[in-house]
């Protein structure tokens, strides 16, 4: 396996404030990677890290270039005052390629309607981005990381504030990219179950209790108790993880 | 006066004032566009002040720089603080631009007071802008400002768009995204202290504010709410200077009103349509 992104001895943080000290893990090519942890644990300093937004305070990220990401942000964070189509907020996603002083030509509209049609919107493509629902959003987001042709997708919170059946359908719209295009898949997510069920390889991400493994090594009863300090029942409903709070009770 | 007489000599006698205010008026309102779509409406009354306590300053004694000069440079150091300033988290944004707010008024106040060199209300006029005796000097000044800011604009379009949509993703992307804004606050910043001291105050700060919205009510595409945006800021201080004329107003709040109107009619015709 080819490693791609690897911390060594990390410790981040903003000034003298430290967040997550002496890190060390690795994520390789083709790894669908999940990272859980409470809210203002640290999991969005630590994405910051992976995509060099943030500089370590101490130790080494290493970076295999050129490696490309495709970020999905959280939707909440983008301001869309302005009626962006669909295919305008696409495109954003080709402008590095694009460059300084240049427009979009031929191929870049044919990679913005390639990833739409990928993400099953192509049909939204003339809609304004800031009437779409959440999970259509999403999906256009998605699409937009895909028209920069990345090596890894990272996903920020992908599902917060969906219904039910849109964030299996995003869940499942992620799952695909990871299987059948072989994407490098990094998820954020303080949902436990969007996690469980999908990803091959976890962080737990908190101050003292950082730990990262193979999903089942790390997202059991006695890790989970302890870092949510109250107990945590694992089982299995239909062969899918689900994760509940309190004591198990018989079996 | 019929119309057409006012229209005459409008140009013939007062050509600086009225192709000032069209220059000012349309880039004002492309840059109120950003201005409105960042939400910091607040950052342009701030500025607006800011540069008027920069022309202020240029009265005291001991400072012998021109007025422009005086203004600019309070205005660019203001707006390379303010960056800073602003993304800190220990003071909310708002009030930290409302302490500015007072602090730029106040401090305007004072300054003036102390001046001896010619009566406070002659300042007082200079300070709030007097359309009608634009000199040629301030004039090609701020035509030279228009064309630069324009030319930038247009050459990087689409990364200030991109930014001002979605900072986080495209700083992920390679951006320098403090850059980018540190660019736009800048020629907003020298746009807005040569368009204060040629019109004032409450023309720059309309302008920065009540086309974009006006634009926003009636079309939908991205470009072409710079550009009717662009158009009503061109427009409007015609008809202002026109009614100014006609019925003796000061010039300024009679521009003022007439883009006022122009955003209610805006807004009653998106209203009406989404009935």
């Amino acid at each position: 396996m080819t490693p791609l992104i690897e911390f060594q001895h990390v410790t981040l943080g903003y000034g003298r404030k430290i967040v997550l000290p002496d890190i060390n893990f690795t994520i390789h090519a083709g790894d669908y990677f999940g990272m859980v942890g409470p809210n203002g644990a640290g999991k969005t300093t630590l994405l910051r890290a992976i995509l060099g937004t943030l500089k370590p305070l101490s130790g080494k990220v290493n970076i295999r270039e050129p490696l490309r990401f495709g970020y999905v942000p959280q939707r909440d964070t983008i301001d869309d005052i302005l009626p962006y189509t669909v295919q305008e907020v696409v495109m954003m996603g080709r402008y590095r390629q694009i460059g300084i002083f240049h427009r979009p030509q031929k191929m870049d509209r044919e990679v913005v309607m390639e990833s739409l049609r990928h993400v099953d919107v192509a049909d939204l493509q003339n809609r304004a981005f800031k009437d779409l629902s959440g999970g259509q959003k999403q999906r256009v987001l998605i699409a937009r990381a895909l028209a920069s042709k990345p090596a890894v997708l990272i996903l920020d919170e992908p599902t917060n504030g969906m219904d039910f059946s849109s964030k299996i359908s995003i869940l499942e719209l992620i799952h695909r990219l990871h299987a059948e295009d072989r994407l490098t898949v990094i998820m954020v997510s303080h949902f436990l179950d969007d996690v469980a069920n999908y990803v091959k390889r976890i962080a737990i991400v908190e101050r003292d209790f950082f730990q990262v493994g193979e999903l089942n090594e790390i997202l059991n009863e006695k890790n989970l108790s302890s870092l949510y300090q109250m107990p945590i029942t694992v089982t299995q409903v239909n062969g899918k993880k689900v994760i509940l709070a309190g004591e198990r009770r018989g079996n | 006066m019929g119309t057409k007489e006012i229209v005459s000599t409008i140009i013939a006698e007062f050509p600086y004032a009225l192709y000032g205010s069209i220059i000012v008026g349309a880039l004002c309102a492309f840059l109120g566009v950003y201005i409105v779509v960042r939400r910091v409406v607040f950052l342009g009354a701030v500025l607006t002040q800011i540069s008027v306590l920069g022309l202020a300053i240029t009265f005291l004694p001991f400072i012998t720089v021109s007025h422009t000069v005086g203004s600019l440079a309070v205005t660019i150091i203001a707006v390379i603080i303010l960056s800073r300033l602003l993304t800190g988290k220990k003071i909310p944004r708002d009030a930290m631009l409302g302490f500015i707010f007072a602090f730029a008024i106040a401090a305007r106040i004072l300054i003036l007071q102390k001046t001896p060199k010619v009566e406070v209300a002659e300042i007082e006029n200079l300070l709030r802008g007097d359309i009608l005796f634009v000199t040629p000097e301030l004039f090609y000044l701020m035509l030279g400002v228009f064309i630069a800011a324009m030319i930038v604009h247009g050459l990087f379009f689409k990364e200030f768009t991109y930014i001002a949509f979605d900072a986080e993703t495209a700083r992920t992307q390679g951006f320098n995204t403090g850059r980018w804004e540190t660019l736009f606050y800048v020629i907003a910043a020298v746009v807005i202290a040569v368009a204060t001291h040629i019109v004032g105050d409450i023309f720059v700060f309309g302008f920065l504010v009540i086309p974009p919205i006006a634009a926003m009510q009636l079309v939908k595409p991205v470009k072409a709410i710079f550009l009717v945006a662009f158009l009503i800021g061109a427009l409007t201080p015609m008809l202002g200077l026109l009614l100014a004329f006609k019925f003796d107003f000061p010039a300024s709040p009679a521009i003022i009103a007439v883009v006022a109107v122009a955003l209610m009619l805006a807004w009653a015709r998106n209203t009406l349509r989404h009935k």
